[in-house]
């Protein structure tokens, strides 16, 4: 007799309602806001782009493992997968509820199926917010219930969704998955080709791909790419539970290891060899880096407005710092309130050579979570101090030594950790002088309960540089420029962002590269009020959909959830 | 980005509603309804304009062979002929099953 051999099945190739199928319990699949609720993108038409009738994001409701669970599968065929209003609005959606569920004792499990190069640049601050609320989400998800995330193949996940996988309790890749920041060409496009040559394919798989993310901790499980072991391994992570402490919240480890790693002889290889050995083990001793990481800033740098407001909030540039040269940190009274201020600024001497402009780099992110964690832990049987993020960042670092240490698990950490003090009470401001841009933005002010911001020349949000925008989306700068005015999320100036109602306050006549005493009063003033409405507000970011621009401004991220709230058993 | 419609007579109602495909480069996504009416009503939005006389061509022949009175939405992004044809005919399966 011949014995029945199961045909293997690729998971890979299949569609993400199929994808979302498979990794629900036979029979259990029921689809929230299919394709026949023509839930579309607004914003695709009027840039001559066919919309699709889910936005390229299927929810379902379902079993795993015979419990209750919601599976959240982008479909990585349609724009890239890439993060806009609709879309977005329908992922974090769907954590928000789960996330209800589980608060309410209904334990839902959700998984995520990775299949996005990032925001999708034609709505590109909607997306950006609303990948800021799927962090906001998890974080809270995870004190539940495990967030598993599988990465299958075929796009891969980067861009801003990079750090949403860098936040999952489980993270899942077949070797033909890729993960990373920033996509190689736009390294290449920002970096040049000496940082990283997008056309050498074996330095992508050793850089970004899945068997090199697992073998230096960066993914929990390698599988092969069948429908039965992937949907075996989403079960395992569950039955194994929440874990001890998130990747994302394993700051000293990863600060230690970054400090040991020699950058000059730095490969896939050389990495594998290096933290493939440390994997499981207890975290070392926090070593110092040559730069003085984790040491003394007392050393003034260069002018720089993120310098300039923390200095003049705090009152002057005497106070004792704490964080490292290109992470400044110090804790100053605000009327009755304790403040620490936290701001990214240049340091000529980084020992990452493309963190060296304010940029938000590796040692960045992880050190932003450790000084906001820090204030966690101390504040953990007190009252919770605020926390005010000065803003002013240029772009995360675009580099190739980034990508191998995981820069997207540095900007999780700090995501991580700002939203981990807001749901623990602290007040988190946001307060952008200068710019607030992509990648570093989520990881360093997007996840405050109240954003204020300067309306002043050289203040803007954006995702992309337009030079590297219209690279990737087959545009001419002049093209883009047009669209922003009929799209205002797609528009870099504060303004525009402050339509999309996430800033609580835009204050004009402001000079932002050296403000005066009067104008520094205002803000400070502006801080107080906005740290009083923090203690008294919603510890999540519901704030942003509920003010009065939002209504307008963000109405389809708005009607996506009282739609799903309406459909979801 | 341009939009076409069609209509063509028809007597068999489309059992159930059906929807195939994804907006991708060289694909496009076909949602079927059951018809109001004894008449079939095409929409296509198509990413690609000045394809009006193949996209009646490709559908006049389909509706000429099927007798279904269904709505149908197309959002495509550069399907051949072939291809709208075989999404077609998948989503009439897909409707009958």
């Amino acid at each position: 007799m011949i014995a029945k051999v199961p045909l293997k099945t690729s998971f890979i190739e299949l569609r993400a309602r199929d994808r979302a199928a498979a990794i629900l319990d036979t029979g259990t699949f029921q689809e929230i806001l299919g394709p026949f609720d023509r839930l579309e993108s607004p914003h695709l038409a009027p840039q001559n782009i066919v919309p699709q009738s889910d936005d390229g994001v299927v929810v379902a409701q379902g079993l795993i493992d015979g419990e209750s669970a919601v599976v959240i599968a982008i479909e990585g065929a349609f724009q890239g997968g890439g993060i806009g209003e609709v879309s977005g609005a329908k992922f974090a959606g769907a954590l928000e509820l789960a996330l209800r569920d589980n608060e309410h004792g209904r334990r839902t499990r959700p998984v995520l199926l990775f299949d996005t190069g990032g925001v999708r640049l034609q709505e590109a601050n909607y997306g950006l917010l609303a990948i800021a609320e799927i962090g906001s989400a998890m974080v809270a998800l995870r004190r539940y219930v495990p967030v598993v995330g599988v990465i299958p193949g075929m796009v891969g996940c980067f861009g801003g969704m990079s750090i949403t996988a860098g936040l999952c309790s489980t993270l899942i890749m077949t070797r033909e998955g890729r993960l990373g920041l920033n996509g190689p060409e736009v390294i290449e496009q920002e970096a040049g080709i000496g940082e990283f040559d997008a056309s050498d394919r074996q330095l992508i798989w050793n850089t970004v791909g899945g068997a090199q993310r697992h073998a230096t901790g960066f993914a929990d499980v390698l599988v092969e790419d069948d429908v039965t072991v992937v949907t075996g391994a989403v079960q395992d992570a569950f039955r194994r539970g929440v874990p001890a402490e998130h990747r994302s919240a394993q700051v000293d480890r990863y600060l230690s290891r970054l400090a040991g790693i020699d950058l000059k002889h730095l490969d896939g290889p050389m990495l594998r060899e290096r933290w493939g050995k440390e994997r499981g083990e207890e975290p070392e001793e926090l070593l110092k880096s040559p730069d003085g990481q984790g040491g003394q800033t007392g050393e003034k740098g260069p002018v720089s407005r993120g310098r300039v407001w923390l200095e003049a909030l705090c009152g002057g540039s005497q106070l004792p710092m704490t964080g490292s040269s290109s992470v400044l940190c110090t804790d100053s009274t605000l009327g009755d309130e304790r403040v620490r201020y936290i701001s990214v600024v240049p340091d000529p001497d980084n020992r990452f050579p493309r963190a060296r402009q304010g940029e938000v780099g590796l040692n960045e992110g992880w050190t932003l979570a450790r000084v906001v964690r820090d204030a966690v832990d101390e504040d953990v049987d007190g009252e919770r101090r605020a926390i005010v993020a000065i803003v002013d960042v240029p772009s995360q670092a675009y580099g190739y030594r980034e990508e191998l240490l995981g820069i997207h698990q540095a900007c999780a950490a700090a995501v991580d950790a700002y939203a981990t003090a807001r749901l623990a009470g602290h007040p988190v401001v946001a307060l952008i002088v200068g710019n607030a841009i992509s990648g570093a933005f989520l990881a360093h002010g997007l996840q405050a309960n109240r954003i204020l911001a300067l309306d002043a020349p050289g203040v803007q949000v954006q995702v992309m540089s337009k030079k590297s925008a219209a690279t990737v989306t087959r545009r001419s700068i002049a093209e883009l420029e047009e669209i922003a005015k009929k799209v205002p999320g797609a528009a870099y100036d504060i303004r525009s962002f402050a339509s999309l109602g996430a800033v609580h306050g835009l204050m004009g006549g402001i000079d932002a590269d050296a403000p005066g005493d009067k104008e520094i009063q205002r803000i400070l003033n502006a801080l107080s009020d906005a740290i009083a409405a923090a203690r008294s507000g919603p510890r999540d970011l519901s704030n942003r959909l509920t003010s009065v621009e939002a209504r307008t401004g963000r109405s389809a991220s708005i009607l996506v959830r009282e739609r799903m709230t309406e459909q979801w058993n | 980005m341009e939009i076409l419609t069609f209509e063509y007579t028809a007597a068999k109602p489309l059992p159930r509603r059906a929807h195939v495909g994804v907006v991708s480069s060289g694909d496009l996504e076909i949602l079927f309804e059951p018809s109001p009416d004894q008449r079939t009503h095409v929409v296509v939005r198509t990413r690609f304009d000045g394809y009006g006389e193949i996209w009646k061509a490709v559908l006049d022949r389909f509706f000429a062979q099927h007798d279904v009175a269904a709505k149908i939405e197309i959002n495509d992004f550069g399907a051949t002929p072939g291809v709208v044809s075989l999404r077609l005919a998948q989503g009439l399966e897909v409707s009958r099953s």
